[in-house]
């Protein structure tokens, strides 16, 4: 059987020189292997022309940046043009108190009581606040917490729109003309009997 | 027969100036052959089925990168179950050490993609499209402007083509499952711009590879080949060439001859173009078609089968040949260790993962009557059911208790949560900082992962000293 291209067929290929007799072979590569090194250049040439003449990644970053800013936008929609009126209102609104109850029940319970009574936290069922009578002050205490105390911030884990529902639900056992600001040390859940001698 | 000798200082498959010579391995009959087919068959009945077959609710294998949820044979696996990569990839490499310390490049010549896929599909549709090796060769040679060779290349295009892409379409049915999959391809190309554009590029990719790449990837590119070159001696099994036994070559007649009649026939049917009576040499995907080659001569010839035969090179030589040498122990030591580890590590696999971090701001706090330390306990829910998880406390000193967290915390489907949770020890019965326990328990105690928690707080007797109340 005959090949085609027998006569290129390969063979030794040796180079002229030699040193103590030792010979150098000098086969050629395979032609696909060379034009991969070839396509490499060529993509390297294209790749630096794109990613600093053309600044190819400024584009790239422009849409990260316009991505996060809607993710933003979405995020804090809900306390966009957040007041005291707002909170009020909402705390009125069985669908937002609903879902404040929830995140209350799975998060805030720990310290603050199931039926808000209080515990290692503050008593939330009562009128007296310790930290500002306004909605957006309890708003800012849950986002923000209170720092040398137990109540850590909240942001990270719960975001802005929980925030708001849950501070909603705990304005629904509220009375806006009821609600009374006091001194910490006069705060009751404080009131606790005398340490065992 | 005009055909030239391969030879060991060169490459076959590379004409003299860099272009490639294509190889058109005749057909081959024969005990190993027939076995390999087999082999074939399962392993690619196993790869077209696996995304089908459903265990548990989900197919066999489904990699679900979206989602990061890994499917392997009825276990869930998740993103934070990662760490389980090291000991399959450890284990697939003590795998290798130990089998090709044995049985050479077994897994080039039986069990890889690349051989399965070229040796009985691609190579299969080419036989029966083209013809023998010699047909091949004259198609080859022939042009394009002859309408048999549009017509019968024409085909098999067509057909590598549908091939490439079914394979490619199976490949991503291991990631995206064969439900979905099925939506995508009924649905306008624009809308999955790019699965269907890794497709597109894939099936390139395959046609390439199978239908001009081919030995090229093992020769050249593969790294597994050259691993398994190196883990082979003189001990291991390989496909050999009896010298003593074969050489003078000459013709049958010939009395002072051995038993090799040169038909190259052995040369012939190598799909990698070597000359396998020049030695064990590293282009050796060990696929036995020289064996079976010349095996179907010595049959011919009434002589003794076995003048090219799966042997160590020891035993080509004519020494002694041994299985059990050092090496082997030590590569079955390692392989035993490591699936043992592997074993337990999958066995012991938690559906949540649970990790605990004191909350920030001080480390613990001090009422009139307790010492109370703030903890975030994280919650992954790794399965798609939802989890009931129990909390108790071992190991902890008298007073010191879980406060206001439920009994029992209902985790939804592959859900993630984030609970305070809180320690407390009665001031009276604090006697320092401790180390304790808290245990998460499935219901029914299917499974418990317990977590272990630092209570802090200040010198015990300092605390009774101090009188003060400071803040909650």
């Amino acid at each position: 059987m005959n090949p085609p291209g027998q006569s290129t067929r390969n063979d030794v290929v040796l180079r002229e020189h030699s040193f103590d007799g030792i010979q150098e072979f000098d086969q050629r590569l395979p032609n696909w292997w060379l034009y991969t090194l070839f396509g490499a250049i060529a993509f390297a040439v294209f790749a630096w022309l794109f990613f600093t003449a053309a600044n190819g990644t400024t584009a790239d970053t422009r849409r990260l940046a316009g991505q996060l800013d809607a993710l933003d936008a979405q995020r804090f929609a809900a306390i966009k043009n957040l007041d005291d009126q707002t909170l009020w209102a909402m705390s009125r609104n069985p669908t937002v108190v609903a879902q404040g109850e929830k995140v209350f029940e799975s998060i805030c319970y720990t310290c603050h009581g199931a039926n808000l009574q209080g515990g290692i936290g503050f008593r939330l069922s009562d009128n007296l606040w310790v930290h500002g009578t306004k909605p957006t002050e309890i708003f800012g205490v849950v986002t923000r917490g209170v720092p040398g105390t137990g109540m850590q911030s909240w942001n990270s884990q719960l975001g802005p729109q929980k925030i708001t529902q849950v501070v909603a639900f705990v304005l629904s056992k509220q009375d806006p003309d009821n609600m009374v600001l006091i001194p910490r040390d006069q705060e009751p859940t404080l009131q606790h009997k005398p340490a065992a001698p | 027969m005009a055909l030239t000798l391969p030879n060991r200082d060169v490459v076959t498959t590379i004409n003299r100036d860099g272009s490639r010579h294509f190889l058109h391995p005749a057909d081959v009959r024969g005990r190993f052959t027939r076995a390999r087919k087999v082999v074939a068959a399962v392993i690619l009945a196993a790869y077209v089925l696996l995304p089908w077959i459903k265990i548990n609710g989900h197919p066999a294998v489904f990699l679900d990168v979206a989602e990061r949820r890994f499917y392997l044979v009825g276990l869930t696996l998740a993103p934070q179950d990662l760490w389980l990569m090291f000991f399959l990839i450890t284990g697939l490499g003590f795998t290798l050490f130990f089998v090709t310390a044995l049985l050479g490049r077994i897994w080039c010549g039986w069990a890889c993609p690349q051989t399965i896929f070229l040796e009985h599909l691609y190579r299969r549709v080419e036989r029966w499209l083209e013809g023998p090796a010699h047909h091949r060769q004259k198609l080859d040679a022939m042009s394009w402007a002859k309408p048999e060779k549009l017509r019968r290349r024409g085909a098999k295009i067509f057909i590598f083509v549908l091939l490439s892409a079914v394979i490619a379409h199976l490949f991503l049915a291991y990631f995206v499952s064969i439900p979905q999959l099925y939506g995508w391809m009924r649905d306008d190309p624009a809308q999955h711009g790019s699965a269907f554009l890794f497709v597109a590029a894939l099936t390139g990719l395959l046609y390439f590879n199978f239908a001009w790449f081919r030995e090229q990837f093992c020769l050249i590119l593969c790294p597994y080949g050259r691993f398994q070159s190196a883990l082979t001696d003189d001990d291991t099994l390989v496909i050999g060439y009896d010298a003593r036994r074969g050489e003078p070559r000459g013709k049958a007649t010939d009395p002072r001859a051995g038993a090799c009649v040169n038909c190259l026939r052995c040369v012939q049917v190598c799909p990698t173009g070597i000359d396998i009576r020049q030695g064990f040499q590293i282009e050796c995907i060990g696929c036995a078609g020289c064996i079976d080659a010349c095996n179907e001569v010595m049959d011919k010839l009434g002589r003794p089968r076995g003048l090219v035969r799966y042997d160590s090179l020891n035993g080509l030589s004519g020494k002694r040949r041994r299985v059990l040498r050092p090496r082997t122990y030590v590569y079955a030591a390692l392989l035993l260790a490591g699936a043992g580890a592997a074993l337990y590590s999958f066995s012991t696999l938690e559906p949540v993962n649970a990790a605990i971090v004191r909350m920030g701001g001080r480390p613990y706090f001090i009422t009139p009557d307790t010492v109370r330390n703030q903890f975030n306990l994280r919650l992954i829910n790794k399965h798609d059911a939802p989890l009931s998880l129990h909390f108790a406390l071992e190991g902890a000193p008298a007073g010191l208790q879980l406060v206001g967290t439920n009994d029992t915390v209902v985790l939804p489907a592959n859900e993630e949560t984030v609970l305070p949770v809180v320690l407390q020890q009665d001031r009276g019965a604090y006697t320092g900082p401790a180390s304790v326990t808290l245990r998460i328990a499935g219901a029914n105690q299917t499974f418990s992962v317990p977590l272990r928690v630092e209570f802090l707080g200040p010198n015990a007797k300092l605390l009774r000293a101090d009188t003060a109340t400071p803040t909650p």
